[in-house]
């Protein structure tokens, strides 16, 4: 590399460095560090705090059990509607999948709202069991708990999880259905051996996409999950709000980061398996 | 199973979802219309009161502007930024470029949590006061991931040919930026840049965390909500998915529209 190869190459980077890799320094250095008056101190307690510390452990745990449910439940249902658009005959398929991924732009805050109020003491579910006369008062079995979070993140992150898995369905060309199926596979056959094993990135992508969005976020578990709804996001909130302690949420959040490296490892690894699977 | 048996319980699954998926927006909008008593609804007096009401309401307005602001801002600078990027990158290649690349996706993959902190973190250590910048830049850093891709794809679709060809006809290297880049990027732009506003209008969580004391749509939307329930909430929520509705659709017939061979 000559000069002035070098010179656009730091010219280049330095914006990425200055407003991606200077923040997330920043998260590391304040998990590593508290500031009294000016005085900064050098400090593993923070981060040994957020590993060791049951009550974090737990609500860790917690936090992960529903995020791995809401990427299996929404790849469960998205794989069906994301199947139902690829199959339709190409007149349709835009408006097909307008509909599927509309939802992804129709304002998060919102539905979370619509959620609350399907969910709710004079909500959708309430009204319908008071009317059928199943229950004679409201119940609260639908909010504040960690079902209603599950049900909300699935609600949330369906169409992020349908499109994806719509994408690597519309790279399978059509044409190798029709050689399973004059081979004599049945229709399901050759969507179980010939097209799933096809879109398998899209689907683990479809998996990861879920679990990442759902592993940080903490107003829906604030909104819907109520006192009983702890999950690490909101730990992490926390410390910026009434615990008002930077380098113990700094620390937190790089315990999320970490989670969130390794399911972006893990889900390379899972699309490299499942391609080289098919190669043989 | 036949194939017609496997559509139509495919189709099930999705008129299904698509119900879960719109049913409740709907019916909130319903009750934006009519006047609410006791949890019930009068469907026989629609009235427009409640997005009168908004329409008063400084602190809504306020919010209202903010988002605007925002959106435009962080889509305009994630434009400029990520056309840079995909020039500067088109010819590039190997661990380089990957590293390039690893940087520009890397606030879009990770969980908006550890973005908006690093932000904030990086904020109170450099004495830069959190507000309308800070939350431009979040947006933008957020959104460069997208428009970046968008841009680069359609940049390298480009016929080296075309290029060639008005350099051979004696253009500089200018002109033929101005005259063949930039039109057949035209359309890349506009859909990437309603998608970037798009999502920055719709961002809650990192700009929660870079926000300070100034307020978006949805940090008042989600104020409101934890206030407890008013009929002006559903007048809010019309307004925010109509202005979502608006963008998406227009960002949606620019992309098939390019899409459709010509």
């Amino acid at each position: 590399m000559s000069a002035r190869h070098i010179l656009t190459y730091l010219v280049a980077i330095l914006p990425l460095g200055l407003f991606i890799g200077y923040p997330l320094g920043a998260l590391l250095w304040s998990s590593v560090s508290t500031s009294n008056e000016g005085a900064v101190t050098y400090t593993l307690a923070f981060l040994a705090e957020a590993l060791s510390s049951p009550a974090y452990l737990a609500v860790l745990g917690v936090t992960l059990v529903i995020c791995i449910a809401t990427a299996i439940i929404s790849v469960a249902i998205a794989l069906p509607m994301a199947l139902f658009v690829w199959s339709r005959p190409a007149r349709y398929q835009p408006i097909a999948l307008l509909v599927l991924i509309l939802p992804m732009f129709m304002s998060y805050i919102v539905k979370i709202y619509t959620m609350r109020s399907l969910l709710g003491l004079n909500g959708f579910f309430n009204q319908l069991l008071l009317t059928t006369g199943i229950v004679d008062k409201p119940t609260t079995l639908f909010l504040f708990n960690r079902g209603s979070i599950l049900a909300t993140f699935v609600v949330l992150y369906i169409p992020f999880a349908a499109l994806p898995i719509y994408l690597s369905l519309e790279r399978v060309p059509a044409n190798f259905v029709l050689a399973g199926r004059d081979l004599g596979a049945s229709y399901a056959r050759a969507l179980k051996d010939i097209v799933l094993p096809l879109a398998s990135p899209g689907i683990v992508a479809a998996a990861l996409f879920a679990f990442i969005l759902a592993l940080g976020d903490f107003v829906t578990p604030q909104m819907v999950g109520g006192p009983s709804g702890m999950t690490f996001g909101r730990i992490v909130w926390s410390q910026f709000g009434l615990a008002f302690n930077y380098s113990l949420g700094a620390a937190l959040g790089i315990v999320l980061l970490v989670v969130t490296v390794a399911a972006l490892a893990g889900s390379g690894l899972a699309s490299r398996a499942l391609t080289a699977r098919m190669g043989r | 199973m036949s194939a017609s048996r496997m559509n139509v319980a495919f189709g099930a699954v999705f008129t299904g979802a698509v119900m879960l998926l719109y049913l409740p927006i709907l019916t909130v909008a319903l009750y934006a219309f009519f006047p609410v008593e006791r949890g019930s609804i009068d469907l026989s007096a629609p009235t427009l009161g409640y997005f009168a009401d908004l329409a008063g309401n400084v602190s809504v307005l306020e919010a209202l502007a903010n988002s605007g602001l925002a959106a435009l801002l962080s889509s305009l600078l994630s434009l400029v930024v990520a056309t840079l990027y995909a020039a500067y990158l088109r010819e590039k290649s190997g661990p380089f470029k990957v590293a390039f690349e690893a940087l520009i996706y890397a606030p879009f993959f990770l969980p908006p949590i550890v973005v908006g902190l690093s932000l904030l973190l990086a904020s109170a250590s450099s004495g830069i006061p959190r507000g309308v910048a800070t939350i431009v830049l979040g947006h933008s850093l957020f959104t460069l991931a997208v428009v970046y891709r968008i841009i680069s794809v359609r940049l390298a679709n480009l016929p080296p040919s075309l290029v060639q060809a008005s350099a051979d006809l004696g253009a500089s290297r200018l002109q033929t930026i101005r005259f063949v880049t930039i039109p057949h990027l035209m359309s890349a732009y506009v859909a990437a840049g309603l998608l970037a506003a798009l999502l920055s209008f719709d961002e809650t969580l990192i700009t929660a965390l870079v926000a300070g004391d100034t307020t978006t749509l949805p940090l008042r939307l989600w104020a409101m909500m934890r206030v407890g329930f008013s009929p002006s909430i559903n007048a809010l929520v019309v307004v925010v998915v109509g202005i979502c509705l608006v963008l998406s659709l227009a960002a949606f017939a620019t992309l098939s529209r390019e899409t459709r061979p010509a």
